[in-house]
């Protein structure tokens, strides 16, 4: 049996050790000014597993990923419809203080965007906003995050020099640092390589099989085959509804939905 | 089912579905002329078919490499993945037919060299019987249809039953007369040949199904191949 057969089938529902799940939407909507870009979503995101979310430019998966951190929040005529709960409780509601969320969920986005300072200030620079640390207490976070994100080797005798010298692929796991300093409980990743080549490509899916094992991952990616190489759980979105959702060897080999089929299969148009 | 995106793809796969129906109707040619050359007792035409064997292990090397440049340039997932996949396994139990089709040429000619025995009715049947399930089986893939291809799996029963029934007949055979030894083992090994012919069609409808349905399919089927246990 292969890694990948028994990485998936530790993570089946009933296979292994029972699964919690940590997100999960309940007829969630959303849509900004006359647009609606999320019908009906119900969906649940298990803890410590990695869940990929796939489909077409527009299908709403990356509005999905918004959402579950309240980002839109920060515009007008953006409104959110149903529940989203963390660990149970409505982050949506007036009463879920955003500085809490924030705390709870990290997000790194498609193009990596290091702050123009030195690399240990980008991860500080966070930590600061929400903590109050010794230099001593701050040095050992800056480390941790930085270890957690592979990146401790290739920058610990540069860590004064600004992060806009490292590369593309350096700056996006620094980006995954600065999440991760916060010690959130869910990493939302948007595309987190589609601006990467397939060697830091590897090193960031390398990473997330290891951040699973505190974090849980959801991951929108237009990579089928990156969906299928580093998820437990993948979910197709098409115009705004979740088509399907189901345990990621089960999507690629046998989907239950032609329209997944025929996306994942490149029929699709 | 839609046409792909990328048309070349589609190609590819069509091509790849051609090769195999190729592939099968030359086996099935194969065993015909096989039992053709053995009942007419024709050494020359024997050595013909066992040299057209040839023919059909280049196309398993064909199909081999074929699914190797689809898994590699196309990245199949779901229906796509299977069919490869499925292509890869079915081409080989084709291959396999072709062996046992030339094997079964070869045994002729070493019958030709004995006195002629008396026929064996019950090795037309099971000739007939197994070519007949290659066939069905054949369109089958052609049609993608699980249910053609599982009544197929259903009559391997039938074949095994009649290979176990001819092989008690041609042991009453030998132990009549200890001369008829020889041949008679040749013609058990033709028979077993055949009765692999219907394994492998088996095979390929248990491909079939899975191409359509993406899981094997259920229940152990039925085997009425008695000749391993003890006689009855």
């Amino acid at each position: 049996m292969s890694d990948l057969r028994l990485a998936v089938n530790a993570a089946a529902p009933g296979a292994g050790e029972a699964l919690t799940n940590k997100l999960v939407a309940r007829k969630l909507a959303f849509r900004y000014g006359d647009t609606q870009a999320l019908r009906d979503v119900s969906i649940d995101i298990p803890e410590r597993r990695v869940t990929a979310l796939i489909g077409p430019s527009g299908c709403g998966k990356s509005t999905l990923l918004r959402v579950f951190n309240r980002i839109y929040a920060i515009y007008p005529k953006q409104v959110a419809d149903g529940e989203v709960l963390l660990d149970g409780e409505n982050i949506l509601g007036p009463k879920y203080p955003l500085s809490r969320l924030r705390s709870k969920i990290g997000m790194v986005f498609q193009k990596p965007v290091p702050f123009p300072m030195s690399i240990y200030e980008n991860v500080a620079y966070a930590i600061r906003h929400h903590e109050k640390l010794t230099r001593s207490q701050m040095d050992e976070r800056v480390e941790e995050a930085l270890q957690q994100a592979a990146l401790w080797t290739e920058v610990k005798d540069k860590l004064k020099r600004s992060a806009l010298g490292l590369s593309g692929g350096q700056q996006q796991r620094l980006c995954i640092a600065r999440a991760i300093a916060l010690r959130p409980e869910v990493l939302l990743l948007d595309e987190p390589t589609s601006a990467l080549d397939p060697i830091a490509t590897g090193k960031i899916e390398q990473l997330v099989a290891d951040l699973k094992a505190r974090y849980t991952i959801v991951i929108v990616t237009h990579n089928m085959q990156q969906a299928a190489r580093c998820s437990d759980f993948t979910a197709f979105m098409y115009l705004g509804e979740l088509i399907e959702h189901g345990i990621t060897e089960k999507m690629f080999t046998n989907p239950g939905k032609q329209q997944t089929e025929d996306y994942i299969t490149g029929r699709f148009g | 089912m839609t046409e792909h995106i990328l048309k070349k793809y589609d190609d590819e796969l069509q091509r790849l579905t051609g090769e195999i129906l190729r592939m099968g109707e030359m086996a099935a040619a194969q065993l015909a002329a096989a039992m053709d050359v053995l009942e007419r007792r024709d050494s020359t035409a024997a050595r013909t078919v066992i040299a057209d064997d040839h023919a059909i292990d280049l196309m398993e090397h064909d199909v081999g490499h074929d699914v190797v440049r689809l898994l590699a340039l196309r990245q199949p997932m779901a229906r796509d993945l299977r069919e490869i996949l499925a292509a890869l396994r079915i081409a080989s139990d084709i291959e396999r037919i072709g062996d046992y089709a030339a094997n079964a040429a070869k045994r002729s000619i070493a019958l030709n060299a004995s006195p002629a025995i008396a026929p064996v009715p019950g090795l037309a049947a099971l000739a007939h019987l197994a070519g007949e399930m290659l066939r069905e089986v054949l369109q089958a893939y052609h049609d993608r249809d699980g249910e053609r291809a599982l009544a197929v799996r259903a009559r391997d029963a039938e074949l095994d039953a009649m290979y176990t029934s001819l092989f008690r007949e041609l042991l009453t055979y030998m132990a009549e007369d200890p001369r008829s030894i020889s041949s008679s083992i040749h013609v058990l090994f033709i028979a077993k040949n055949l009765e692999r012919v219907g394994d492998h069609a088996t095979n390929i409808a248990e491909n079939i199904w899975f191409i359509v349905h993406g899981e094997p399919p259920g229940a152990e089927r039925e085997k009425r191949d008695f000749t391993t246990g003890p006689t009855r």
